[in-house]
């Protein structure tokens, strides 16, 4: 029988190449996906070890924990006496003392975006290579990877500002390297002098690290060096940081591969509906065929076991070609990422023997499960069919499958309900996922209505209610075309609304708790906030401003995860933000201690009074009382759920960045002047952004928008699979009824009818998935922006234009899949169409 | 005798292929079909019947000669024109019913005319059904009648726009017995009371017994025809060919 199955695969190659294509995109996704993570995975790993292959170990001020949310924490300069005392010690060969940082580059006004600003280190302990020209050793020299000078157009002699906390005038003096490559995997680097780099850091003569070389093993120098520094400074080894930044690059790639994932789940259930309906249809076709095989005297179990072994094949080889289009297109994900803004490492592709093993297993495991119910019917062919003259699929459906598939629909919705009423999210996923093999199971009965008041339309003339039996004679098989293409548009519509949903909600939020005027913030993307504290003082100075209160970023370890919260001025934030309190005070912060947000104090049962026991990166673990509760609207807006007062952080932390600063108009001043005033007067400060209400909400949203846009492109690949499936379905129903059409032709319709007929076919099963798409994706994001008002403020809005626009395209791509069968159809030659068996 | 004739061939000339391997379907061959009469079309296998069947119903083209169904010229008539004159001048029945399985036994029947844009006159369609003994299964679906059923369906559907002509394709093939003899009973009452011209290619001598003429065609050409055949007559006729044949030297 296995021969038998690779001569079916031969013989349907056509048909097959489908279905092929189909389980190629998920695993491509699939591989695509991990061939990424492994790969910045790796490259982190690289950069570490390149940046640290010179040096046996780094000294640099001691933390708690170094890196927290993706970004390695801030650490406090050292003083330049610690380069004494590292050099004084006799086994320490070389000591180099570092500066580093974030900078902006400007030229002329215009931004070149953000680098890292490091200090200029000769090889074989600096890990840049000079590629051309010369190394910086005068003020304002710098020298900038070649990676991002080829990019930016930039060349040796070019004038710069390198905008740090001090923007400093410099000119490009050479080009450098990073290992072999022209520059680091991620980002851009900027070297300079380290007068320079302390200069624009203003870190006056602090040290961000020095790098040390010694005879001794590393273990001996680096416990030397520790009982010399005391605990204050970390003497951290290269496996050290490569531990470290291993951690950093998982949570930074974390969000991307979760999208990523998602997606090859939806494109491999793409997939398997189209499997399913071409194994079916390829069965079908052949049904008279296995009644002469089992009449020949196979068994049912025979049959089956071809039939499987013939989805096996296809299978592994779809699964081959989609680990090859995977790798391959790891490439166009990676432009596509950055087209939306979302960062992904360079360099060779680590490609794993678990990746090959993991995307084939599972496509060929989705292939073979596709093909079961296909296999089971093709088992249940009767030897005597043989001598029947046609043997269409048949026209029922089974109670048992309809009356399961709404039990598990029912239970599905009403457990993906039930978190919108307090029960555990968890049920969210679980509903969704019942309610959605609810649909698939009981689609074939359930379309039948759909299918039919959209066939009304057309069923006046002869081709439209020829065009509306044809898609009603196999319901499975229209029920499965319908469903690839109705759920990857379900997707689409659910993540438009909850994206809009959240949005709303997160504008509406910010407008309701903050009232300043303007809110200055960094124009980088810095984690904490880039506000140099000296653009505060000159703020409060302005005459236009009413009143200003700056707010400031910390990340703590709170156990295991990172968690992150706001420092502010107890008396001022009621004045730009409505502070709304369960219990005590926001002002209660004045004299110590953390206000935390309600969510946290009923999820930890804690109450006013409480001690939170928070660890530090630089002051380690302290117990703070906790001296008051706020609501969570207000706690959102401000996007920490803990907060202390600016002198409560300065004890804490030793940054002394402001993450933003909220001002008020004063009596006189409209907002709009408020903007120029400070526009104006903060000029010297480029990195620096004033923005008034819309535009900080824009930013908050900002994630959304780059997911959704993200998760609107995979879908759209997947989508086209769904719109080539209306094609294939069509065009066995051309092929089943080819006498039919010769006959209708014989009759005196004419061939534009019977490509209108085609056409109407797929306009229908177009129609259908798009109303069974929107149903099943406005639902499904009632219940999940449902279960999420129950953790935040937010209620659902259904972005009317935007769906408007995915339905048409959706709509008008099922005519386009019409167009081929339909042509096909008209030009059968009338005789031999009647001949067809 | 304007239009004696429902339909007239003269030397149709039909070649497949080229070269060496060209076959000649059609060789000079002519064919009238008187109006009101019920001809049968007989032949060896491959001696042209169906080719020149297909010709005169507008189904496919020929290489040279005429082809006039009353006063209209169907040589050199374009595929759309052949198509609109299918709708309701001409009539099928096929060996193989043909009946479309979406539609109804009576949806079947109006399908030319629903085709043509035409209501159905529907005293002629319930004296049709009743005649041919569907009154009752006219809301039935094809696959819910039986061989004989469907094919009186499609007979019906045939004679439903009262065509010029009605071509028929073997209609008893896929018949027993009790229900050819129905249906060529009735295909000779049509033509007899009805006055329906009705054109038969068969390969069966008591099938064209029921004819009031058969023309018989070799190689391409009507070389023999008589009116009022019996079964034995034809039969006879037919064994001649098959001696023809062995007489001609490999």
């Amino acid at each position: 029988m296995i021969r038998f199955a690779f001569a079916q695969v031969l013989a349907h190659r056509v048909r097959l190449a489908l279905t092929v294509v189909a389980v190629m995109l998920g695993v491509s996704f699939v591989s695509g996906s991990l061939v990424l993570s492994d790969t910045a995975q790796r490259l982190f790993d690289d950069q570490f070890a390149t940046a640290t292959a010179g040096t046996d170990v780094t000294v640099r001020t001691a933390t708690a924990f170094d890196s927290g949310m993706g970004v390695e924490v801030e650490r406090d300069p050292m003083p330049a006496s610690v380069l004494a005392d590292v050099t004084a010690l006799d086994d320490v060969m070389t000591a180099v003392p570092v500066a580093k940082g974030t900078a902006r580059l400007q030229q002329q006004g215009t931004d070149l975006g953000s680098f890292q600003l490091t200090t200029w280190v000769d090889e074989p302990i600096g890990s840049y290579p000079l590629l051309d020209g010369d190394a910086p050793n005068r003020l304002g020299d710098v020298v900038i990877d070649k990676a991002a000078a080829t990019t930016l157009g930039l060349s040796i002699g070019d004038t710069l500002t390198i905008a740090g906390t001090e923007a400093v005038d410099a000119r490009i003096v050479g080009l450098a390297g990073f290992g072999d490559s022209d520059g680091p995997p991620v980002g851009s680097v900027a070297l300079t002098t380290l007068a320079t780099a302390q200069e624009v850091l203003t870190v006056r003569d602090g040290l961000s690290e020095i790098l040390v070389t010694s005879d001794l093993p590393v273990a001996e120098i680096q416990s030397a060096l520790a009982d010399e520094l005391g605990s204050d400074i970390q003497v951290a080894t290269a496996q050290d940081l490569a531990a470290a930044g291993a951690e950093q690059a998982a949570s930074n790639l974390e969000m991307l591969q979760i999208v990523l994932i998602a997606m090859s789940v939806a494109a491999l259930i793409i997939g398997a509906f189209l499997i399913a309906n071409t194994f079916s249809i390829v069965i079908s076709q052949r049904t008279r065929e296995l009644a002469v095989v089992r009449a020949a005297g196979a068994t049912g179990k025979q049959v089956l076991a071809s039939v499987l072994v013939e989805a096996l094949i296809v299978g592994a080889v779809a699964s081959a070609a989609g680990v090859a289009l995977g790798i391959v297109s790891t490439y166009g994900l990676r432009a596509l990422a950055r087209t939306f803004d979302v960062s992904i490492p360079d360099g060779d592709l680590v490609i794993l023997p678990r990746t090959i093993l993991i995307a084939v297993a599972v496509g060929v495991a989705v292939t073979v499960v596709a093909a079961i119910g296909p296999a089971r019917r093709a088992a249940a062919v009767s030897p005597l069919a043989a001598m029947r003259a046609s043997a269409a699929e048949a026209r029922g459906v089974g109670r048992f499958r309809v009356i399961a598939g709404a039990a598990l629909l029912a239970v599905g919705a009403a457990g993906s309900a039930a978190p919108s009423f307090g029960a555990p999210m968890l049920l969210l996923g679980a509903g969704l996922v019942l309610a959605l093999v609810g649909v698939v199971m009981a689609a074939p009965l359930a379309l039948r209505p759909v299918v039919a008041l959209v066939g009304r339309a057309g069923s006046r003339t002869v081709p439209g209610q020829l065009a509306r039996d044809a898609t009603l004679r196999a319901p499975r098989r229209t029920a499965a075309t319908v469903m690839a293409l109705a759920f990857g548009l379900a997707l689409m519509v659910f993540v438009s609304i909850v994206g809009d949903s959240v949005k709303t909600a997160t504008g509406a939020q910010y407008r309701e708790v903050i009232s300043a005027d303007v809110v200055i913030e960094s124009a980088g993307q810095e984690m904490l906030g880039g506000v140099h504290s000296a653009v505060y003082d000159e703020v409060v100075e302005i005459a236009e401003v009413g009143e200003a209160t700056r707010l400031k970023y910390g990340h703590w370890k709170d156990g295991k995860t990172t968690s992150a919260l706001t420092g502010l001025d107890p008396d001022a934030i009621s004045t730009v933000a409505r502070i709304q309190m369960v219990d005590g005070d926001i002002a209660d912060l004045n004299g110590g201690g953390v206000v935390i947000a309600e969510r946290v104090a009923t999820d930890r049962d804690l109450t006013v009074g409480d001690q939170l026991p928070m660890t530090f990166a630089r002051t380690g673990e302290q117990q703070l009382p906790i001296v008051g509760i706020i609501e969570d609207r207000p706690a959102q807006a401000l996007q920490t759920d803990y907060f202390v007062s600016l002198d409560t952080y300065a004890a804490l932390f030793t940054e002394d960045m402001d993450a933003s600063i909220f001002v008020l108009a004063g009596d006189e001043t409209t907002p709009a002047e408020l903007t120029t005033a400070l526009q104006a007067e903060l000029r010297d400060h480029p990195t620096v952004q004033v923005r008034d209400q819309a535009a900080v909400i824009a930013g908050r949203t900002q994630t959304v928008d780059q997911i959704f846009g993200l998760v609107t492109v995979l879908l759209a690949f997947a989508m086209v699979i769904a719109v080539l499936g209306i094609a294939n379905t069509l065009a066995l129903s051309i092929l089943e009824r080819t006498r039919e059409i010769g006959l209708l032709r014989s009759m005196g319709m004419s061939r534009g009818s019977v490509a209108l007929m085609v056409q109407v076919e797929a306009v229908i099963v177009a129609v259908a998935a798009v109303v069974t798409g929107l149903v099943l994706g406005v639902a499904g994001s009632f219940t999940a922006v449902g279960a999420l008002s129950t953790i935040a403020p937010i209620s659902i809005m259904i972005p009317v234009p935007q769906l408007f626009v995915i339905a048409g395209i959706v709509a008008v791509a099922g005519l386009l899949a019409g167009l081929a069968p339909a042509r096909r159809a008209a030009g059968l030659p009338v005789l031999e169409a009647l001949a067809h068996a | 005798m304007t239009f004696q004739h429902a339909i007239e061939a003269t030397d149709l000339v039909k070649t497949y292929g080229t070269g060496p391997t060209a076959v000649r379907a059609l060789d000079h061959a002519s064919l009238s079909i008187g109006r009101g009469r019920f001809t049968a079309i007989m032949g060896p296998s491959g001696s042209g019947k169906s080719t020149l069947m297909h010709a005169m119903a507008g189904l496919d083209t020929v290489d040279a000669g005429s082809i006039r169904l009353g006063d209209l010229e169907l040589v050199g008539l374009s595929e759309k024109k052949r198509t609109l004159l299918r709708r309701t001048r001409i009539g099928f029945i096929f060996q193989s019913y043909n009946l479309v399985p979406a539609l109804t036994a009576k949806e079947n029947i109006e399908l030319p005319l629903r085709l043509a844009g035409k209501k159905a006159d529907s005293g002629w369609l319930l004296e049709l059904a009743t005649t041919l003994g569907i009154a009752d299964r006219l809301t039935h679906r094809p696959a819910e009648l039986s061989g004989g059923q469907q094919q009186r369906v499609a007979v019906a559907r045939a004679l439903a726009a009262r065509p010029e002509v009605v071509f028929a394709d073997e209609p008893t093939g896929a018949l027993d017995s009790r229900a050819s003899t129905a249906l060529l009973t009735f295909l000779r009452r049509a033509a007899h009371d009805l006055g329906q011209t009705i054109v038969m290619v068969t390969h069966d001598p008591s099938a064209a017994g029921y004819a009031d003429r058969v023309d018989f065609l070799s190689d391409g050409r009507v070389v023999d025809g008589f009116d009022n055949p019996t079964a034995a007559l034809v039969l006879d006729r037919m064994a001649r060919f098959d001696v023809e044949r062995d007489e001609v030297p490999a």
